[in-house]
């Protein structure tokens, strides 16, 4: 049987629709400029914020979209989790999240919050969040108040360091982010720990 | 004369610009491809929903991990989500039961008008609770259900079909809807391969040819073990690194170009999948593999109509 056509759109409808269209489209180029992990202009970012945003963000549609994958940095590498109950008389294993029985898309989701918990502290308006609240989110089913949260991370080895036998190809873990984390008379108390290399060693006075 | 000449050009560059407009956005398409695109995307939506079924509660109960405190600082001041409501953990589990079940019958396609916009609304719910959570996929997949949400997916291959051949209603016929729909699929389908590419250009080992060797090495994100493989040659390693960009802005533009459209949309259903197991980003090589399928002129209905036909018993409507 064949199908009818459908009735044709009033030109009332099609401008607004036209309108509607348009301005999603200048929304969707926009958010692409701007969410740029290269940053945006002022002026993108400016025009965003004030005419998209604020219903292109609820939708979940306020993004960039620039799927990297990988830039051979660091930070693209995989982080976990390590937590380590402090407060215990014998010392406990520490738990990694995610562990080996966790895979898939549950594990990328762990995976990207470690990474979050790292990043962020070179973020200083997010600095110390999220290791505070991830060590939060422990304290009440490991009925604890002090926690060492460490955020590690997988350096994958440079192939010609493979071939050469310089590195193994499981490559190392480096530490990303560390801190002890405790509840003190229901405050938080974050004291991270600086990594060896970055303090500076001492030197002895010459004698005289 | 010459101004006349002027004058009467200028009507013509209008009238064919508003003309591919019209047509581009306005024709009425028929329902096989938007169907199978819910179909698709919404198994893909309701994989990446139980992704988060384990750790709800360490995440987003009232003791977990993503507290509001740190959402505030995180989130932006229009985000928002249905899971801000729920302040208990029984609240968190319903409303994830819920968010699934309307994901369910969406797939299904029960209830589909309701049921797609729903579903959109509570996928965006469930990545605003936790933004740090969310990867490349399920932007992917918002996008998708967002289309869906727009046009008539439910018009075959659905329960609502089913229930409307039983009371009598017509068959469906090619929708303006839909075609709007699936014209935003294709500029979705080609912005994310086209940022993707830009966003890689932007690191070396996109231009030096060793950025498969990286993806590969990691510990844990990759599905398959390429590392011997790659150990074994050099070339390999460049061509596969390559091979990834190229695809990704031939995909960009050729869905633009009318000859290469659907080959390279095809092509999306195999390629994309495949960059995404070596990517270790499996569901957003999937997800795009589901915009490719919204990017097939005609759609797969002749395909599907002929599969369903060798089936004993079955009768698609």
């Amino acid at each position: 049987m064949p199908e009818k056509p459908p009735p044709p759109l009033s030109d009332a409808v099609r401008a607004g629709l036209t309108v509607a269209l348009a301005l999603y489209l200048v929304g969707l180029v926009l958010c692409v400029a701007g969410n740029s992990a290269s940053g945006g202009s002022a002026l993108v970012r400016t025009v965003k914020a004030k005419l998209f945003s604020p219903w292109m963000t609820p939708l979940w549609l306020d993004l960039g979209y620039d799927t990297r994958l990988t830039h051979g940095l660091a930070e693209d590498g995989d982080h976990r989790f390590e937590i380590r109950r402090l407060d215990a008389p014998a010392a406990p294993e520490p738990v990694i999240l995610p562990g080996p029985a966790i895979r898939g898309e549950r594990a990328a989701r762990w995976r990207r919050l470690a990474r979050a918990t790292a990043v962020s502290e070179r973020d200083p308006e997010r600095e110390a969040l999220v290791p505070a609240a991830v060590a939060q989110g422990v304290f009440m089913p490991w009925s604890t108040h002090d926690v060492s949260l460490r955020v590690l991370r997988h350096l994958p080895p440079d192939r010609r360091d493979v071939l050469d036998g310089l590195a193994d190809v499981a490559g190392r873990d480096e530490q990303a982010y560390a801190a002890r984390v405790r509840l003190v008379d229901g405050e938080v108390q974050l004291i991270t720990s600086t990594p060896r290399e970055e303090l500076a060693p001492l030197v002895k006075e010459p004698a005289p | 004369m010459k101004k006349l000449a002027r004058v009467s050009a200028a009507p013509s560059l209008a009238d064919s610009i508003g003309a591919t407009w019209t047509e581009f956005w306005f024709t009425p398409a028929g329902p096989w491809p938007l169907a199978l695109v819910r179909i698709l995307g919404g198994l893909l939506a309701l994989a990446l929903w139980g992704s988060y079924a384990w750790d709800l509660e360490t995440w987003f109960g009232p003791f977990g991990m993503i507290s509001p405190g740190l959402l505030d600082a995180w989130r932006s001041p229009y985000a928002g989500s249905l899971f801000d409501l729920a302040t208990s953990t029984s609240g968190v589990l319903i409303a994830y039961g819920l968010g699934g079940l309307v994901l369910l019958a969406m797939t299904i396609g029960l209830a589909t008008p309701v049921t797609t916009v729903l579903g959109a609304i509570a996928f965006a719910s469930l990545l605003h609770r936790g933004p740090m959570l969310v990867g490349p996929a399920d932007d992917v997949v918002a996008v998708i259900l967002w289309c869906l949400a727009i046009g008539r997916p439910g018009d075959v291959l659905s329960v609502d079909r089913r229930l409307g051949a039983w009371l009598g209603r017509p068959a469906p016929r090619p929708s303006v809807c839909t075609g709007i729909a699936l014209g935003l699929l294709r500029v979705h389908a080609a912005v994310i391969a086209g940022a993707a590419a830009l966003a890689q250009l932007k690191g070396d080992v996109w231009w030096n040819g060793t950025a498969a060797w990286w993806l590969a090495s990691r510990a844990e994100s990759p599905l398959v073990d390429l590392t011997g493989v790659f150990l074994q040659s050099e070339y390999l390693v460049n061509l596969v690194t390559h091979a990834i960009v190229l695809f990704e802005i031939a995909f960009a533009v050729g869905l633009w170009i009318p000859s290469l459209r659907r080959p390279l949309a095809l092509a999306g259903l195999v390629v994309w999948p495949l960059i995404g197991l070596v990517a270790g980003e499996p569901f957003w090589g999937l997800a795009l593999a589901v915009l490719a399928v919204g990017c097939v002129p005609g759609g797969g209905e002749a395909p599907i109509l002929r599969a369903c036909g060798r089936l004993p018993g079955i009768r698609f409507i």
